[in-house]
């Protein structure tokens, strides 16, 4: 029986730093695997849109601009992602990335949260057709 | 006794009854008997003993056959047996299991509010999920459910306040407590400090997952499944793929099988540290909770670098694993185990040996052998008790006959015990995922999968940090399940609770719950169990 | 004129008053911010506990119906008033007591307990299912640790031959009661923890079974009230035992060290141990709280009545 078991502990503390990171003034650096936001490289894709089909949130949409000349634009709705990078494992062209840099996905508009990618030539005509309002600018692929 | 073996007398056992046996699976039989029967086939059984009962299923076998199907799974070792009983779609009932098995009272309520069945001598009819202003006669899990139809409607609450009478008085812990870290109901009928009476509700976070899992195919399932909780996430879609790549009649590479035991076992780390600090914060030990959520840092940290995710890894994908160990990762892996190891020692001294946080664990609670097998406890919370109930042990699944581990009980009973289990499971656990790291079979990560699942039934059984998870997978052929059941180890672990509460000081109930490790998010159904003494 | 104005300024300016409430933010502040670096953490800036009482002050009392109104909004203002005034009779800062008369001591020790009793009080008063459980727990703990502590501080009493905490002090400044009475020191230290809910003794306050004992329904005003009169108390106990254990306290900078040295020992127990049952308290301090302070009672009285021969 012991009185106080945690002593140790607590006096090492004293002589240490907090382990609590000063976020966002120190970051940790992010693991190569993690999985943060969807980009998507448009020359490659075949619109198979199997991405498309299993994503469990319906985040992913291919929209055929021009078939013949393979023009395809990608609507990514952020905030429906559950970032489970099925998509990513589906693509057979590995076009879809879940990159690791860009995680901090926040904002205080919902506009910010549906993206559009693609050339941009491709994502304006589309958008100029549907005009919807809600696109943000498009990504770069 | 081996699976076959026990098959045989269980069927044997059933005879008098038995309408249709058939057995689908090397480890299953499947017994068709009358509603009536159910009870002496139940008590048959126990009184062998054979197995346990481990859960209930409904299954609606469509409009044009016009019949609802209770299935009653009882488990002895791998061996399952399962009970199915014909009913019409309106107006069928059957007798209550809850004199045998007193765990039979949540599953019960959940089959005749999800299904419209009666169940006749239940002790408390009133629902367990579904909230109080959904409809009556409307029941989410027929395959004619529209959801239009449901209205809130003025609910009749189940539990109208009883007035005081003088000493006692009701203290309500949740659904908004400091202590709860999810939401539950719990009333404790208090005398001065001691508990006389104790019931509960669930179904807070009720989100209608299995329902879900019908209009999604087989892939977006694994998704959604592995987020009916989030500490056992993996243990889900585990059970899940285990079931569906069954089905299929694919098998996955070793090396595959043996990353998924090896993020398991990290999971169980990490899962069993959290438990660590929530205890000791419901006890009043603050210190050990923020060093022990301080270490829990070391393994989330592994898994995000492993997985990229701190929780609900996606490791799993149906025919194997999305991605690999490398070198790097192993010596990450060892690194950090080596740490906890040393940590986890520590905390094992403390709460072995800390005098004044032994006076408020050492002799409290104490459920004994029988108790917790008559019960039907699951997990670390029967181990503590001396039940030897490991599904990792007892029915091998995947990776595990080449990687086994070993079971730790104790004899005490109490919440110390389940403490000291837990946190020597957690030595087994590095200890294996050590062997698994040393021994990596070199393979292909994954096999194709078809998309449409070969029509069957399947059930899958795995696991978790907290207990045995129950699977019931059924497909039609399709692209999209029939029917998935869940069923978790914290549903059957709340008869604990409670059965421990009466008589306990109220001071000792935060423990009590946070003892048996609940997951209210894995329930992921209501229960409501009334244990009034005498009131 | 000034003399006049005297009174006024003491209990608005100093040592009650204003300067008290600071020094218990000060304490307070020093309080969460070491058990947060002992536990590994950061711990809140300094302007946090002001900032709580701020916000505190700025936010909606709700006052529950079943209270009586004058009650509710009455005991956190008793509460306080009596800390301020057992303030007056202590040596804060080193500097003699604002006033002092034969017998303030008993004075003291029952204004301070005024604190426990106000929020028992308040708990009945509320009568939720929270604050009555805290409520009770309150009192309990009270029976319990009231009497050793009383008579713990009682000890350099007797040594001293006064009631009257100037005279007590001024008689004990030459040597350190603590090296004659360890045990009484000991359960002077342990009351303290008691009287002010510190764990292990928190169980009235248990948050992790009844949410806030009979704080649960206060907020806004009510609750900033409480809070100041708990930190006030936390810096007189302080106080009375470095003035009565350690050697009196002569001077500014005896007192900050003083009651410094103590309060870290206060804060290392508080985070080394976890809470207790309110059974196991009061199993506790009937059993070895009453039994050790009795004993010390006895060596005193039989050393004294041996010089006295």
């Amino acid at each position: 029986m012991k009185f106080g078991t945690m002593l140790s502990d607590i006096f090492t503390s004293l002589f240490q730093a907090p382990v609590t990171q000063k976020y966002p003034f120190e970051r940790q650096p992010t693991p190569q695997r993690l999985r943060g936001k969807l980009t998507w490289d448009p020359d490659r894709c075949s619109a198979c849109s199997l991405c498309a089909k299993e994503c469990p949130a319906n985040a992913l949409q291919v929209i055929t601009v021009d078939r013949n000349n393979r023009r395809y634009v990608m609507r990514y709705q952020m905030d429906r992602c559950t970032y489970c990078a099925q998509c990513a494992l589906n693509c057979r062209f590995k076009c879809i990335q879940l990159g690791s840099e860009d995680w901090e996905l926040a904002a205080l508009d919902k506009k910010a949260f549906t993206v559009y990618y693609g050339r941009e030539t491709d994502v304006n005509t589309y958008l100029e057709e549907t005009g919807d309002p809600n696109a943000e600018k498009p990504g770069p692929d | 006794m081996n699976t076959i073996a026990a098959l045989e007398q269980a069927e044997k056992l059933l005879t008098p009854w038995t309408k249709e046996a058939v057995r689908p699976e090397s480890n299953r039989l499947d017994v068709t008997i009358a509603g009536l029967d159910l009870y002496a086939c139940a008590a048959a059984l126990k009184q062998e003993p054979w197995g346990y009962l481990s859960a209930f299923t409904g299954l609606d076998l469509g409009l044009e056959v016009g019949e609802l199907e209770p299935l009653y799974p009882f488990c002895e070792g791998a061996a399952i047996t399962t009970l199915r009983v014909r009913l019409p779609r309106q107006g069928g009932s059957v007798p209550t299991l809850y004199p045998l098995f007193p765990v039979a009272s949540f599953f019960e309520r959940e089959l005749s509010e999800m299904f419209g069945i009666e169940v006749t001598g239940t002790p408390d009819p009133s629902r367990l999920f579904i909230p109080d202003d959904w409809p009556v006669n409307v029941y989410p899990l027929l395959k004619d459910f529209d959801p239009k139809v449901v209205q809130p409607r003025q609910a009749d609450s189940p539990r109208s306040f009883q007035p005081q009478d003088g000493q006692t008085f009701y203290v309500p812990i949740g659904p908004q407590h400091p202590a709860l870290k999810e939401p539950g109901h719990f009333e404790f009928t208090v005398d001065g400090e001691v508990i006389v009476g104790a019931r509960m509700r669930l179904g807070y976070v009720h989100r209608g997952i299995e329902k879900a899992t019908e209009s999604q195919n087989w892939v977006q399932n694994l998704y959604l499944l592995e987020r009916v909780c989030g500490i056992c996430s993996h243990t889900h879609a585990t059970a899940y793929v285990l079931g569906v790549e069954r089905l299929a009649g694919v098998e996955t590479p070793p090396r595959a099988q043996a990353i998924r035991e090896l993020i398991a076992g990290l999971e169980r780390i990490h899962s069993h540290l959290l438990w660590l600090g929530v205890s000791a914060h419901e006890a009043g030990f603050d210190t050990l909770f923020m060093y022990s959520w301080r270490d829990r840092e070391t393994v989330m940290d592994i898994l995000e670098n492993l997985s990229g995710n701190r929780v609900n890894y996606s490791a799993n994908i149906i025919g194997g694993v999305k991605f690999d160990i490398y070198p790097e990762h192993a010596k990450t892996i060892r690194q950090g185990l080596d740490f906890l190891e040393e940590r986890i020692r520590h905390y094992l001294d403390i709460v072995t040996t800390d005098i004044l946080f032994l006076q408020r664990t050492r002799g409290i609670g104490r459920i004994s052998r029988e108790e917790a097998a008559h019960l039907g406890l699951l997990g670390p919370t029967a181990r503590a008790s001396g039940v030897v109930r490991d599904v990792r042990i007892e029915a091998p699944y995947g990776p595990y006959s080449h990687y086994p581990v070993s079971i730790v009980t104790s004899e005490a009973g109490d919440l110390e015990a389940r403490f000291v289990v837990r946190l020597k499971e957690l030595f087994v656990t590095i200890n294996t995922i050590r062997v698994i790291m040393d021994n990596l079979p070199e393979s292909d990560l994954s096999v194709r999968v078809p998309r449409r699942i070969p029509a069957g039934e399947t059930i899958s059984r795995v696991e978790a940090p907290r207990g045995e998870v129950f699977y019931f997978i059924k497909s039609d052929g399709t692209d999209r399940p029939e029917r998935i059941k869940v069923r978790t180890p914290s549903l059957c672990n709340w008869t604990a609770v409670l059965s421990k509460a009466v008589g306990s000081q109220l001071a000792d109930a935060p423990l009590l719950i946070a003892g048996m490790d609940p997951c209210f998010s894995c329930n992921d159904r209501m229960i409501t169990v009334k244990r009034l003494d005498g009131k | 004129m000034f003399s006049a104005l005297k009174p006024i300024l003491q209990i608005l300016i100093f040592p009650a008053g204003l300067f008290l409430v600071a020094s218990g933010i000060v304490v307070e502040w020093i309080d969460r911010k070491l058990v947060a670096r002992l536990q590994n953490r950061v711990g809140p800036r300094w302007f946090q506990i002001l900032a709580d009482i701020v916000k505190l002050l700025a936010k909606e009392e709700i006052l529950p119906s079943a209270a009586n109104p004058w009650l509710f909004i009455g005991l956190p203002m008793i509460a306080l008033a009596g800390c301020m005034t057992a303030a007056l009779y202590v040596p804060l800062m080193g500097l003699s007591p604002a006033y002092s008369f034969s017998g303030d001591l008993i004075v003291t020790l029952y204004l301070l307990s005024l604190l426990t009793l106000s929020k028992g009080l308040a708990g009945w008063n509320t009568s939720s299912r929270f604050s009555l459980v805290g409520a009770t727990r309150g009192l309990t703990q009270l029976f319990a640790y009231e009497a050793p502590f009383l008579l713990a501080l009682l000890g350099p009493a007797i040594v001293a031959g006064s009631w009257q905490i100037d005279v007590i002090m001024q008689r004990n400044s030459s040597s350190w009661i603590i090296l004659t009475q360890p045990i009484g020191f000991l359960v002077a230290l342990i009351g303290l923890m008691g009287k002010l809910e510190l764990p292990p003794f928190d169980a009235p306050e248990a948050e992790t079974e009844i949410v806030a004992g009979a704080m649960t329904d206060y907020s806004g005003r009510g609750l900033a009230i409480f809070n100041i009169a708990k930190s006030v108390e936390f810096v007189i106990g302080l106080t009375l035992v470095a003035a009565f254990y350690l050697g009196g306290l002569n001077n500014p900078l005896e007192y900050l060290l003083k009651t410094f040295f103590i309060l870290v020992v206060l804060i290392g127990l508080q985070t080394l141990l976890t809470r207790l049952r309110i059974d196991q308290t009061v199993g506790l301090w009937w059993r070895y709280g009453a039994i050790l302070v009795l004993i010390q009672w006895m060596i005193l009285i039989i050393w004294k009545e041996s010089i006295l021969l």
